[in-house]
């Protein structure tokens, strides 16, 4: 039978109509998980979570409309699948947050060592050369991290954090008053190096963005080594010889425990690490 | 979506039944109506998990410390069923772009066969701690021997307490290899020993030499470990590597120390002399 386009066409639209309404409940529904990612990214998120959620959900998408083998959503499926795979819509808000909180914590170590060295024990006439130059080159290092960890930051579409972390700042500033010698600033030089380190150590793992973890990790392992440089020196103090902490130190004199103090767990903890929003820049 | 343009007036007529037209029309109607359930079910679904997660409040999920558990606690045993699943795979895992050079990750298994992936790595970082082991294990012998001549307590502490930390690490990477069903591995990386050990400790006729050839390996393992979190897949894996390559740095400053130079020279980690899974462990 013959059967002309008019006819056709009729029952062509009846179908587009009936695809309308269907997309339109379906739209529906995916501008509201669109509104819960974009209130994600607004909060708090945790990176591993907010991967897995993203794996999950590209899972779930995929597994929906590939395995309903609609001709009618594929596309549509497809952008879905995209969307919810994307770094951007679970893990870089993370990402973000952990690194201006990164920058944030060198900020901080930046000014803590800029005010030690207007100490006269530190940075003045009476301050040993070893421990004036360390804490000179550390400072610089620890500039250099900050840059670092902005760059990342940018990198993503964050915004540079310049300012110090305010939880550190707090111990810092009621620390001031106690630093009357070397000891309490090496001590405070100790907890702030510590928790820096341990704290990136935390989040190498947890960042998503693979150049934020190689920064991460690039730095993590320097702060370690200013751990334990300012626990031999300050093991050193203890023991009433701060004339040893020369370079290079006089070796047949220094006290057996200055070999190893300056490291004394096989694998870096990460007690002391900093939450991720702690520093984000608000 | 239509094929057919409305309001054509150059339609022309088509020969089809008005039976085969709608049996057509019906598939590709079932067809439609059969994909948006699955859609729609899979869209609620990820709707419920994302809404879960957001329940579980921000307690679970607002600090990096929450995970130290995971990391130190079953971070290596979860890991070995994690990297199981890198490590199975026939597909080659990224290479190697560093400075050290680019190699295929695969190792040779000890147990006979060609590991790949995340387990290459793993077998690379078991035969460096274990070559790490044996060259401490070496020195403290030649030491005892007296083939040094004075040796500072403080330079037994850091080998005793060095050796110590290397034999956790790779333990804990051959965790990783028998978790995942693979041998353990008790050799070493005979490329190093080879290239580098054998030929250096057999002019070692004091401490300092001993203390420069420990720093070579001290370096190589950290570059190694550095390297390969740019590399490693699996979370779990990053993880371990990220607690022990600090503790290889702080080695580093501490030999550096002993010999004179500047602890921490670098204001980021290096990758440069990073070893490769194309090395030979035997």
């Amino acid at each position: 039978m013959s059967l002309d386009s008019r006819a056709l066409e009729e029952r062509i639209m009846e179908s587009q109509d009936l695809h309308s309404d269907s997309m339109h409940e379906t739209r529906t529904t995916l501008d509201e998980m669109v509104e819960l990612g974009h209130e994600d990214r607004a909060s708090e998120i945790d990176p591993h979570e907010g991967r897995e959620v993203a794996q999950e959900a590209s899972n779930l998408v995929g597994r929906g409309v590939m395995g309903g083998g609609a001709l009618a959503a594929a596309g549509f499926g497809a952008a879905l699948v995209g969307l919810m795979s994307s770094p951007a819509f679970a893990s870089e808000a993370g990402d973000v947050q952990m690194l201006q909180t990164s920058a944030a914590i060198e900020n901080l170590a930046v000014a803590t060592y800029t005010t030690a060295l207007t100490l006269p024990f530190i940075g003045g006439a009476t301050a040993l050369p070893v421990v004036k130059a360390f804490v000179t080159t550390t400072m610089k290092q620890h500039m250099d991290h900050a840059k670092a960890f902005n760059a990342a930051c940018t990198a993503l579409g964050g915004k540079a954090q310049n300012e110090p972390d305010p939880a550190l700042l707090t111990v810092v500033n009621n620390a001031k008053p106690t630093l009357t010698g070397p000891a309490p600033v090496v001590a405070l030089a100790i907890q702030l190096e510590t928790g820096a380190a341990e704290t990136y150590v935390a989040y190498t793992s947890a960042l998503a963005s693979l150049n934020a973890r190689k920064v991460t990790a690039s730095i993590m392992g320097i702060e370690a080594q200013h751990v334990a440089v300012l626990r031999a020196v300050q093991a050193l103090v203890a023991a009433g010889h701060p004339e040893l902490i020369t370079l290079p130190p006089p070796l047949d004199k220094l006290p057996a425990a200055a070999g190893n103090v300056g490291f004394p767990d096989p694998f870096f903890k990460t007690d002391m690490a900093r939450p991720a929003t702690e520093g984000a820049v608000k | 979506m239509s094929m057919f343009r409305r309001g054509s007036n150059h339609a022309a007529a088509i020969n089809i039944s008005e039976a085969e037209l709608t049996a057509m029309t019906a598939d590709l109607d079932e067809m439609h109506q059969a994909s948006l359930p699955a859609l729609r079910e899979s869209v609620d679904e990820w709707k419920q998990l994302h809404s879960d997660l957001r329940s579980k409040g921000a307690a679970v999920v607002q600090t990096v410390a929450n995970r130290r558990q995971f990391l130190l606690g079953t971070g290596v045993l979860l890991g070995g069923a994690a990297l199981a699943a890198c490590g199975s795979s026939s597909k080659s895992a990224s290479t190697s772009t560093t400075a050290a050079g680019g190699g295929a990750t695969t190792a040779p298994g000890s147990n006979g066969g060609k590991l790949t992936g995340d387990l290459a790595i793993v077998v690379l970082a078991a035969g460096l701690e274990n070559l790490a082991v044996g060259t401490y294990d070496a020195g403290i012998k030649a030491a005892t021997a007296g083939k040094l001549g004075a040796v500072p307590p403080a330079v037994v502490t850091f080998a005793t307490t060095a050796q110590a930390h290397h034999k956790a690490h790779a333990a804990a990477w051959n965790a990783v290899l028998t978790g995942a069903g693979k041998s353990a591995v008790t050799g070493v990386d005979m490329t190093v020993k080879t290239a580098v050990v054998d030929p250096t400790f057999a002019k070692v006729t004091d401490v300092a030499g001993l203390a420069k050839l420990a720093l070579t390996l001290e370096d190589v393992a950290a570059a190694t470990y550095l390297n390969g979190i740019g590399l490693i897949q699996t979370k779990a894996g990053i993880e371990t590597a990220a607690t022990i390559q600090p503790v290889e740095l702080q080695h580093s400053a501490i030999l550096n120390f002993v010999l004179g130079q500047y602890p921490v020279p670098n204001a980021f980690g290096q990758t440069t002399g990073a070893r490769v899974p194309t090395d030979a462990i035997g």
